[in-house]
């Protein structure tokens, strides 16, 4: 199955929006193979620059935040012409599905690692782009992994910063509600923990941004506005 | 008494569309008619499109009647749109509504627009539990039903799709709705000029792209075919991109396709790839329903009625601002 000196495609394992995910072997290591599919749906010209640009886009970035100690999928080769990345295949469950397996009391350091990992990536200029419950992979060990780097950027300002998280917080209450308020909390915490170790501390600036964002979204009440 | 179940009479009144449909409490249509707003030139000044709803208001009531072959004292519950919407439309419907519950001494309940859409849209295309990307002049909004609400799971942080559409139409001097004229002019293009794509996650912006096509036809280097085909090829690549998105996380079976710009053919195909790529049933609710209408209004009234019975007179407020998410939905469980 797993010959070392060979690459293998073995079965897929989800279709995203973006990509398809396949499992299999390369060289005798077990791997994703992040494949960007033509999209038929799109126009042709589009539908390229998308897919060469992001395959560049997420490799590269992956490759970056790894050298920041950020816990992501090691990427063994970037296939531009294909829109192909191959990368360690990470053996855990994504944290959308873990959630309603898990006790209250198991979630709060859960969400405070994944705070002080997404921390990590904005203290370094990087913006994910795309943080939801189904782009975080926890391991065994209860080890937090970031995927999907697709719609990365670098950028230092807080406004991306506060973006990031908005989008975050959104998927947090429409996925889980129930479980919104302490697990956006104890992400905030975890958020703010690797911000204090700075000589410069931007989180409370980026936190109270969210709120500003969410103020000039639509359909907001103008007393919200004025006194948000 | 003559009719067999309780009669709905439904009052739509966000926007351009003054709209009044008959509905009896099993879901069935018995009329609908509308009074839509066209501006001469520019887009909805509210002063305008109100003065047009109170001049013709009775009409199309009687009309709805005639229509459905009832009398108004035939009626057992008046729904009205009461959120969101611009302001001083909104409140013609909140008037009129009232005045007939008093008059005819029934209930009054107040429904909110974007849910209705959903709601009829699951009743026309029997439909279950779907993801719907609901588009229009007004609104953009990818939502699923999630913890008691419909949540939204991405939306236009500026200008609907439609909203953008429409200014694009007019300054290429084509007088509204533009909609349908640009998706005819798009047809006669197939040179992509490429423009700027900004989706966030599941959100999206099209203030940007606005501008870029705007700059395009100023420069007067490209043919209007030309723009308007990518525009319309990016503006739609941006919706499917994100409601595929939130296909793949909410791991829904069902998409559905509403708003007034759910007739354009383009978004159709588009919408309908990615849901077939992900075994989802795909449905467009049928343009009489798609767009604003008193039907949508009429059963929501109905459901939120059945499930909380009359309500107080105070809270038929009208609120322009109400978001869809913030609503809990008692019909579903």
């Amino acid at each position: 199955m797993s010959a070392s000196n060979s690459i293998v495609w073995e079965k897929i394992l989800r279709k995203g929006a973006e990509a398809n995910l396949y499992e299999g072997y390369w060289f005798g290591k077990k791997v994703i193979f992040k494949h960007r599919i033509k999209k038929d749906y799109r126009e042709n010209i589009l539908d390229s620059i998308i897919r060469a640009k992001r395959t560049i886009n997420e490799g590269r970035a992956l490759i970056k935040v790894k050298e920041e100690g950020i816990n992501v999928p090691q990427v063994y080769e970037l296939d531009t012409e294909n829109a192909l990345i191959i990368m360690k295949y990470i053996e855990g469950q994504k944290l959308k599905d873990l959630m309603p397996k898990l006790a209250n009391s198991e979630k709060i350091p859960l969400f405070y690692n994944v705070g002080k990992q997404i921390a990590t990536l904005h203290i370094n200029g990087h913006i994910h782009g795309d943080i939801t419950t189904s782009n975080i992979i926890i391991t065994e060990e209860k080890q937090v992994f970031l995927i999907d780097f697709g719609l990365h950027e670098y950028s230092d300002s807080i406004e991306d910063k506060s973006v990031d998280l908005h989008l975050f917080k959104r998927v947090l209450i429409s996925t889980h509600g129930k479980d919104f308020k302490p697990c956006f909390n104890a992400f905030l915490e975890g958020y703010q923990s690797e911000y204090k170790l700075l000589e410069n501390d931007d989180s409370k600036l980026i936190i109270k941004n969210i709120s500003a964002i969410e103020r000039r979204g639509r359909y907001v009440k103008r007393d919200e506005k004025e006194f948000g | 008494m003559k009719f067999n179940t309780k009669l709905v009479l439904g009052i739509e009144s966000t926007a351009h569309t003054w709209s009044v449909g008959i509905m009896d409490f099993n879901g069935k249509v018995m009329s609908v008619v509308n009074d839509t707003f066209i501006p001469d030139k520019g887009g909805l000044h509210p002063y305008l499109v109100k003065e047009q709803h109170l001049n013709n208001f009775k009409r199309v009531i009687r009309q709805a009647l005639r229509d459905a072959n009832c009398k108004m004292c035939d009626i057992d519950l008046i729904a009205f749109s009461k959120s969101p919407g611009l302001g001083p439309i909104l409140k013609i419907g909140a008037q009129v509504a009232r005045m007939l519950g008093q008059l005819l001494n029934i209930p009054i309940i107040g429904v909110n627009h974007c849910i209705a859409h959903i709601e009829i849209g699951r009743l026309m295309c029997n439909i279950e539990d779907p993801l719907t990307l609901y588009v229009s002049g007004g609104n953009t909004i990818v939502s699923a039903y999630e913890s008691n609400k419909y949540q939204i799971f991405g939306e236009t942080l500026d200008i609907s799709i439609g909203n953008m559409i429409d200014m694009f139409a007019r300054d290429i001097g084509l007088s509204h709705p533009g909609g349908p004229k640009i998706e005819k002019l798009a047809h006669q293009s197939k040179r992509y000029v490429q423009l700027p794509y900004v989706v966030k996650g599941m959100d999206l912006s099209f203030s940007g792209l606005y501008t870029a096509a705007k700059k395009l036809i100023d420069s007067k280097t490209y043919e209007i075919s030309d723009v308007a085909y990518s525009l319309q090829e990016t503006a739609f690549a941006m919706l499917t991109e994100v409601t595929e998105r939130a296909l793949a996380h909410t791991e829904k079976d069902e998409v559905l396709l509403t708003g007034g710009v759910a007739a354009n053919k383009r978004l159709q195909e588009m919408i309908a790839y990615i849901s077939k790529e992900h075994n989802a049933k795909f449905e467009v609710v049928p343009l009489k329903y798609a767009g604003d209408n008193g039907i949508m209004i009429a059963w929501t009234g109905i459901l939120r009625y059945i499930s909380e019975g009359r309500p107080n007179l105070l809270n038929t407020m009208i609120d322009p601002k109400e978001r869809m998410d913030t609503l809990t939905i008692p019909w579903r469980k």
